[in-house]
């Protein structure tokens, strides 16, 4: 993890930079007063308000249609918010240039349910592909690499056809690729969802791993035995607001059961 | 940009999407065959053109009751000319057996009798003597008493001129069709290439690569159509060239004395950078257009 470099053109990941202290105190995503229309009269989502810290672990939870992968797009700019803002190590990103979109999402690793791996390529190229697109000479890929799929449990596995690999080392493979270029904020949007429990424990102890060394990642899933096992922070979308618990399932203050809280 | 990883990227493009990129180049070589087939035509014009018009000669055909004193006479008035170089007296049985020879036509003319081949003076005239000059010497000389008729061939070479400008528009004409085909062909492989890579290039997007990095190899993918189509016609031509040039020189030669040439080397290289330049900006047009990145 440590000692390599990373390009990082974003202003506020120069070159191999670190967060300076004030930028470490600072929460790393911010959310103030977000609205997102898809239909005038009807918001997905409403006036929220959320605070992530640097190193956090956060459920995402809420029933299908909330909003959970509306509210992660807006953070990798696939959408922009119709009013608020959403700062990204302090910088508003619905103001961003369609040309700096780019330089956000390398301090990004996206993780979705359908892997969105490239079948005919093999393993290691599906991985090499976050950093060819930063120029990153072939020397240092190769090892990047190579340390990204240990960390994923698939060490030596590279010239493999990914065709040819399980479903649970399908989405190793996507994890590999969202960390090997050290992103500061993993998004993950239903990560488990096309697995079975057992490996979608697998995948999540994976996530914590990756969390562990300091990443921060947020964790999009309407799977409750998922987020019930654990007692990380839980923010739930329902009807476009946002509502949260510090510690898990368990202290969940809201009136309403855990049945309406994750559909 | 970057250009390495562009270069790589478009190679396995191009051997990922072989099919699509053979029925391209081939049928982009076919349209760049017909506009080389047209260059070489007009090249050919040109050199036929520049020949004549720089071996200037004028035929004086004779009387048949002409007076042979009128005729050494014309012979020295003729010598006597700074613009004219050589002057030959060709009986009517030279003329035949010229003919014969160089027409090259068959048993059944050999019985003509010289008769209806008329002497004639043939005048050379020295290099660089212009066509408006030689025309009017021609004029003068119809004066002259032993003279039934000349011929400068004047209309010849307006004939020629008519040809040669046809050709050129032609040639330009092709040359626009021609770009437009290939603009057409290689937007129409670049959009299926994009719709075959919609996947990875969703992935490179996501990992943050820049539009640049994502259009990059789909525009050599479309310099490489254009250039390796240009170079196939080229190549296909020569070989026709080669295969049909000894055959048609020696009709060539009896008729006009002019060789076949082949095209020159500037306009092979215009036709290959043309190829290579239409190629990227035609694929970066539509890469543009199909990739709303
Ligand atoms: N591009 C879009 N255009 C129109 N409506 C959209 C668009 N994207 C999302 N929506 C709507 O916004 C709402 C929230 O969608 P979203 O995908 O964020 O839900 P989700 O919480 O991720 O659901 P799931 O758990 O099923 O993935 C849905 O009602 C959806 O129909
Ligand atoms: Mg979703």
């Amino acid at each position: 993890m440590q000692g390599t470099k990373v390009v990082r053109p974003f202003p506020f990941f120069r070159a191999g930079q670190r967060a300076s202290q004030p930028q470490l105190a600072k929460p790393i995503l911010v959310l103030e007063d977000v609205y997102k229309f898809f239909r005038p009269d009807q918001p997905t989502l409403r006036g929220v308000d959320l605070s992530v810290e640097r190193g956090e672990f956060v459920f995402i939870t809420g029933p299908s249609g909330a909003g959970k992968s509306t509210l992660l797009k807006l953070v990798y700019r696939e959408l922009r918010v119709d009013e608020g803002r959403v700062l990204f190590c302090g910088r508003d990103i619905a103001r961003l240039t369609d040309k700096s979109i780019p330089f956000l999402r390398r301090n990004l690793g996206i993780v979705f349910q359908d892997f969105r791996i490239i079948d005919h390529w093999t393993v290691f190229e599906n991985v090499a592909v976050a950093l060819e697109i930063v120029s990153m000479p072939q020397r240092l890929i190769r090892s990047r690499v190579a340390e990204a799929l240990e960390r994923v449990g698939l060490a030596g596995r590279g010239p493999e056809q990914t065709s040819n690999l399980s479903g649970g080392e399908q989405q190793r493979v996507a994890v590999a690729r969202a960390i090997v270029p050290e992103p500061a904020l993993i998004l993950a949007d239903e990560p488990t969802g096309n697995l079975d429990p057992h490996l979608a424990i697998d995948i999540l102890t994976l996530f914590e791993e990756i969390n562990a060394t300091g990443t921060t990642v947020l964790f999009a899933t309407h799977d409750h035995s998922l987020i019930s096992k654990r007692d990380h922070r839980l923010i739930s979308i329902d009807d476009g607001r946002v509502s949260e618990a510090q510690q898990g399932l368990k202290h969940w203050q809201g009136s309403s059961g855990i049945h309406t809280l994750v559909g | 940009m970057d250009v390495k990883s562009a270069i790589t990227r478009a190679r396995r493009g191009l051997r990922e999407e072989r099919r699509l990129y053979v029925v391209a180049v081939t049928s982009l070589a076919v349209a760049f065959i017909c506009l080389g087939a047209t260059l070489l035509g007009v090249t050919n014009l040109d050199a036929a053109a520049t020949r004549w018009g720089q071996s200037g000669r004028i035929t004086l055909f004779l009387k048949d009751d002409a007076d042979p004193q009128d005729i050494a006479q014309l012979r020295v008035v003729l010598e006597g000319l700074a613009d004219v170089d050589e002057v030959t007296h060709v009986t009517p049985t030279q003329a035949r057996e010229s003919f014969l020879e160089e027409a090259d036509v068959g048993a059944d003319l050999s019985s003509l009798p010289s008769e209806v081949f008329p002497a004639s003076l043939e005048v050379a005239l020295v290099q660089g003597v212009t066509r408006e000059r030689s025309e009017s010497i021609a004029m003068r000389l119809t004066q002259f008493r032993a003279v039934s008729d000349v011929e400068s061939y004047g209309s010849w070479f307006q004939k020629l001129d008519n040809l040669l400008w046809g050709a050129r528009m032609l040639a330009a004409g092709l040359a626009v069709l021609v770009m437009f085909c290939v603009v057409a062909v290689i937007g129409n492989t670049i959009r299926l290439a994009v719709a075959r890579r919609r996947q990875e290039i969703e992935v490179m997007k996501l990992c943050g690569a820049t539009n640049g990095f994502v259009r990059g190899p789909f525009v050599l993918e479309g310099m490489f159509q254009g250039f390796a189509s240009s170079l196939l016609a080229i190549l296909a031509l020569l070989a026709g060239y080669l295969a049909l040039h000894d055959s048609v020189d020696s009709t060539l030669a009896a008729l006009t004395g002019s060789r076949v040439v082949f095209l020159g080397a500037w306009t092979l290289v215009a036709m290959l950078l043309g190829g290579a330049v239409i190629g990227a900006v035609g694929s970066a047009v539509s890469v543009r257009r199909y990739l709303a990145v």
